[in-house]
């Protein structure tokens, strides 16, 4: 009487853990702020602009479109509304919180300037204009 | 005598690779569909900071430039000027004088793209002292 072959037993372990690696690594690196920003602006080229290495937690970066829309986070806001969330950042965080403005590199200066103009409303002064130093 | 029974070897367990290879190359296509490359971004200040307390007042008034941002183009102090001329005289007075102040004015109608280009001029000519006025014109 022949003897039987065992059977083949496919061994799971180390294919879940490949798999557990991997879905922690994309989990933990997943890069959650730069999806917050992901909107229809087309910012200007700046090649020779500085490149900020510590990021201020406190930044808060505005978007302003094409058309003159501003949105904070992809939601869109009105004047009133930017300035209510700029005041309130200003009594948290102080007057020295960092604004970012988002600018589309067609959009109109006059829609800038409106930013402007209500972060120096606020009591915000220090504002700053985000542009590609490098596109990917 | 006791007759001596072969023990039938048993085959040494194979780890079958291929699932494992097949999971991780679908994982490999899924990422790389889906990788999206980030942009470099830079910020361009505006508004210069609070001046140094400590810092010696100088006696020499700094040397003032006006730029103009216009919706068709750009002028240096109040005269036309391409954006490549404006960059090369900034190079030069930026050489002589380190502590040069530039006064933007930017007219409503321009586009912002063209205040990003003069900023950019600016942080490559190293200069800081910027002052941004919207005109209405």
């Amino acid at each position: 009487m022949k003897n039987k072959a065992p059977e083949m037993q496919l061994d799971m372990t180390p294919m879940i853990d490949v798999v557990f690696q991997l879905i922690i690594f994309f989990i933990t690196t997943i890069d959650m702020e730069n999806k917050a920003l992901e909107t229809k602006v087309r910012m200007a080229m700046s090649p020779h602009g500085p490149v900020e290495e510590k990021k201020d937690p406190r930044t808060v970066t505005v978007d302003v479109e094409r058309d003159g829309t501003v949105k904070i986070q992809q939601t869109k806001l009105s004047d009133g509304q930017l300035l209510t969330i700029l005041t309130k950042a200003r009594a948290t965080s102080g007057g020295s919180t960092p604004v970012v403005i988002r600018g589309d590199a067609k959009a109109k200066h006059d829609d800038i300037h409106r930013v402007m103009a209500i972060c120096g409303k606020a009591g915000l002064w220090k504002i700053r204009f985000a542009a590609l130093k490098e596109k990917a | 005598m006791a007759r001596e029974r072969k023990r039938p070897q048993a085959d040494p367990p194979e780890l079958s690779m291929t699932p494992m290879i097949d999971v991780v190359f679908q994982l490999l296509i899924y990422f790389i569909v889906t990788l999206h490359p980030v942009d470099v971004v830079t910020n361009l200040d505006v508004f210069q900071p609070a001046p140094d307390p400590n810092a010696q007042p100088n006696d020499k008034p700094p040397q003032l430039l006006r730029v103009g941002v216009l919706f068709d183009g750009y002028t240096f102090n109040d005269a036309p000027m391409r954006l490549e001329g404006i960059d090369k005289t900034l190079a030069k007075l930026a050489e002589k004088d380190a502590g040069l102040t530039l006064m933007i004015a930017v007219s409503a109608h321009s586009e912002h793209g063209q205040l990003v280009k003069l900023l950019d001029i600016c942080a490559k000519n190293n200069i800081r002292s910027l002052s941004v006025v919207s005109s209405p014109n």
